[in-house]
């Protein structure tokens, strides 16, 4: 077990391991380069759920031949009993609709603290289905919805109640019967504050847990739907759906500008989920030993990924392309890797000489496979205390300088320059979604969200510098006195400074911006793969696809469902 | 109703956001008033007070340092609310301490002071020991004090009623000591005349504080439409062109 005294040593001072700069590492481009790893939450809940054995049984299962209804699962978890609750209704295909704007969905779900009642139930159904149009309490700690996959699921319906599998290659195509297009949780809609979660109920006090275990229970509950409309259709000649094309389907989802925010509003939080992946490749590169076993596995491990890569199908030419060279990336690595590597550091340099941002960024999440000894303790590492404190004692003088060095990137930048700010963000009257707008064409700019923090860094450096020739023996507080409108960016500097990452390296501003990565980089730590971009605004990807099932909780359990791969079709899928 | 304090406090942010605070500064506010509420002292009564004001800072002089020394600084707020200049009096007080152990500043004309308590409650989490006294009111005069030690999470806060006639040159004036080497703690005397005093410790905020996390916030429902109605102020109206700058196809 490490500790955060070891942790802080291994980050800072003169034995610290030798960590990837943040000016190559908080880059926005290669950010949104990044893939799965053991240390994404996806992969933290499910080894947490399948070491401690949770019990997860339907309580109540109320579902009509046609798949509506009720069901309540009750989870026994070691250091709490919670409920997940899950109102299936009738939806029309033209009613249908992932935007965070829509009012209807398929499927609505909450997970709830303790067990739960008729009466605690009629309110859940009078609210739940409304989603943001309802009320919870606080005993409710996350809200999602979830829409049919209009091409997978009747399919799929239809193939298992005619006694045949679904076809591997169409799960290939879209693997997962159900999108959730929202998933709330943080005190939104009157629910349990973060505080309260993480301070109430251990078993989901980490970053997103609840929230990942929601969506990997609808996984769950689209498999079991769509066998239970299958057997009701035709009891005869209805056939299960085998365990192993089961683990195939993940859930899908939907994600837009929404997320692009969070990630500029919890700088800390971010920082410190990189200060986590960084250290564990950190760890790796000094204490990961190399033998013949690793060699093998880092082979394996390789060969896998590519033939993940090749099987993911999107209409998107830039995600093909992508697609495309990371595949040539990685049969270059495999060639190495079967040549024999000696040490880490050397395949890193060469792929960051040789490959793609996403080929070098998949290779780190290689590498964190191969060493869970070194690697998974650090998931106990991804929460943050989100303090934006200002460091008052600090001379004007001082505070220059952490800019000039922390925040070259963004004295670097002309935003002077054609389209460096032509961008803004902005929160619409429409359910109050983030979007982005044009300043060149469109309203609304005087009502942008604070966003541009490489453009705030820039008027406050220019600010700070003149007040540094008039006053150069002031401190930050009074600095702050003369000039209250900075405050905000101040301490914002200050407080990323005393990180080892710090912010997002990105005019986000600029014409050319690419929200695409903020998305994908979250996404990422989340744990999701297949990104399928709709847009450079929006991007589908699946989660959960190759984790166990709830079926299998109890069983063995070998935490390798890195970069899943399409089963062998062994059944009659005709 | 009931509400979160995750909603509390956004929809305070686009209150102040709307209402011409700047960025830093509306988070600020939201979390003053978030804190109050939190910890069990009326943080909304104090808010549904200074509502029809806040709007008019944005029109107000900027704080001046009006005198400054080593060990002391007197602050002119112009009139403001706490909710937008208190926390950068209570930091130059701690980078003053910091420097030579134990400071003073006080701050006029500045309106809300009860919301000083969060700015307090952050200089106590930084290791640094702190308290504060002002009086109120223009007919009846209360008085108010609160102090933390350095590292604690919480502080005590004594209020009372006086007999004290009512002082212009005290009029919406406060007090901070803060110190890097003394550890503060505040209670108003037993002086004659005061009447409803209580005394809060900073075991009592702490036990409220518990309270708020397992049950949320209640506010009264004009309230809270009140706070929604202002926040709309930072939306932007629909539009056709505006639907297509969520990605949607």
């Amino acid at each position: 077990m490490t500790t955060p005294a070891a942790i802080n040593a291994s980050l800072r001072g003169d034995n610290a391991l030798p960590l990837r700069p943040a000016n190559q590492v908080m880059d926005l481009e290669r950010l949104g380069a990044m893939h799965q790893s053991r240390l994404s939450f996806m992969r933290t809940l499910v080894r947490k759920i399948m070491r401690e054995r949770w019990q997860i049984e339907p309580a109540r299962f109320d579902l009509d031949p046609d798949g509506y209804g009720t069901v309540v699962y009750e989870v026994k978890a070691p250091d709490g009993l919670f409920s997940f609750v899950l109102f299936s209704d009738y939806l029309a295909p033209d009613e249908r609709n992932d935007r965070v704007i829509a009012t209807k969905w398929d499927l609505t779900m909450a997970l709830v603290d303790g067990q739960v009642d008729d009466v605690y139930l009629e309110k859940l159904r009078q609210n739940v289905p409304k989603q943001e149009a309802g009320r919870v309490d606080s005993r409710v700690f996350v809200l999602s919805r979830a829409n049919r996959s209009a091409r997978n699921f009747d399919y799929v319906v239809n193939q298992l109640a005619n006694g045949a599998q679904p076809d591997v290659q169409k799960i290939a195509e879209v693997g997962y019967l159900y999108r959730t297009t929202a998933v709330y949780g943080s005190g939104k809609l009157g629910m349990a504050d973060w505080e309260k979660v993480q301070s109430r109920w251990p078993d989901f006090a980490r970053p997103f847990s609840a929230e990942m275990f929601v969506c990997f229970m609808l996984r769950n509950f689209s498999l079991l739907q769509a066998e239970h409309i299958a057997r009701n259709k035709a009891p005869d000649s209805f056939n299960p759906m085998q365990p192993e094309i089961k683990r195939y389907f993940g859930i899908g989802n939907s994600t837009g500008l929404g997320m692009a925010p969070y990630l500029i509003n919890h700088p800390l939080l971010i920082n410190q989920w990189v200060e986590m992946r960084e250290l564990a490749l950190a760890r790796i590169r000094v204490l990961g030993n190399i033998d013949h076993r690793v060699q093998l596995h880092l082979i394996e491990l390789i060969e896998r990924s590519s033939t993940h890569t090749s099987q993911i199908i999107t209409e998107d030419d830039w995600q093909t392309a992508n697609n495309q060279q990371v595949l040539k990336d990685l049969a270059a690595l495999l060639e190495l890797a079967r040549e024999g590597v000696e040490d880490w550091n050397s395949l890193i340099n060469w792929s960051e000489a040789n490959c793609s941002l996403q080929g070098q960024e998949l290779l780190v999440s290689i590498l964190l496979e191969l060493y869970p000894e070194l690697v998974n303790e650090l998931e106990d590492y991804c929460a943050a205390e989100e303090f934006l404190d200002l460091d008052p004692l600090m001379p004007v003088q001082q505070l220059k300088e952490v800019i000039e060095q922390r925040y070259d990137w963004a004295l670097n930048l002309d935003f002077g320059a054609d389209g460096a700010r032509e961008i803004f963000w902005y929160r619409s009257e429409e359910k109050m979604e983030p979007r982005l707008g044009n300043a060149t064409e469109e309203d609304g700019k005087d009502k942008q969200m604070a966003l541009g923090v490489g453009y705030a860094v820039r008027k406050c450096y220019d600010q700070l510098s003149e007040y540094v020739a008039q006053h150069p023996d002031h401190s930050t507080a009074r600095f702050m006195v003369a000039r209250p409108k900075l405050r905000g960016i101040v301490r914002r500097i200050q407080s990323m400074n005393r990180c080892i990452y710090g912010d997002i390296q990105a005019n986000l501003l600029h014409r050319d911006v690419l929200p695409m990565h903020l998305l994908r980089s979250k996404l990422a730590f989340f744990g999701v793969s297949k990104f399928d971009p709709r847009s450079r605004l929006w991007v589908r990807n699946t989660m959960f696809q190759g984790a166990p099932l709830l079926e299998d909780i109890g069983k063995t359990f070998n935490d390798d469902w890195f970069m899943p791969l399409a089963p062998q079709q062994t059944g009659e899928s005709k | 109703m009931n509400i979160s304090m995750n909603e509390l406090k956004a929809a305070l942010r686009r209150c102040f956001e709307a209402s011409g605070y700047f960025v830093g500064n509306y988070e600020d506010a939201a979390n003053m008033i978030l804190w109050l509420e939190k910890h069990g002292l009326n943080g909304l009564g104090e808010l549904q007070r200074a509502l029809p004001y806040i709007a008019e800072d944005c029109d107000k002089p900027l704080s001046t340092v009006v005198y400054e020394d080593s060990t002391s600084a007197i602050i002119d707020s112009n009139g403001r609310s706490a909710l937008n200049c208190i926390a950068a009096s209570v930091d130059l007080a701690h980078a003053k301490a910091l420097e030579v152990g134990i400071a003073t500043v006080t701050v006029h004309n500045c309106h809300n002071r009860m919301f000083i308590l969060k700015a307090l409650t952050d200089c106590g989490r930084r290791g640094i020991s702190i308290a504060a006294y002002w009086q109120n009111g223009s007919q009846t005069v209360t008085e108010h004090t609160a102090a933390i030690k350095a590292g604690d999470r919480y502080p005590s806060y004594s209020e009372a009623t006086t007999t004290l006639a009512a002082s212009e040159d005290d009029k919406q004036a406060l007090t901070i000591i803060c110190s890097s080497r003394v550890d503060l703690t505040s209670s108003l005397q037993r002086s004659s005349g005061n009447r409803n005093a209580r005394y809060i410790s900073a075991a009592q905020v702490a036990e409220n504080k518990e309270h708020s996390v397992d049950n949320g916030i209640e506010i009264d429902d004009a309230l809270w439409a009140e706070i929604n109605r202002i926040g709309e102020g930072i939306l932007v109206e629909n539009s056709d062109r505006s639907r297509q700058g969520a990605g949607g196809r």
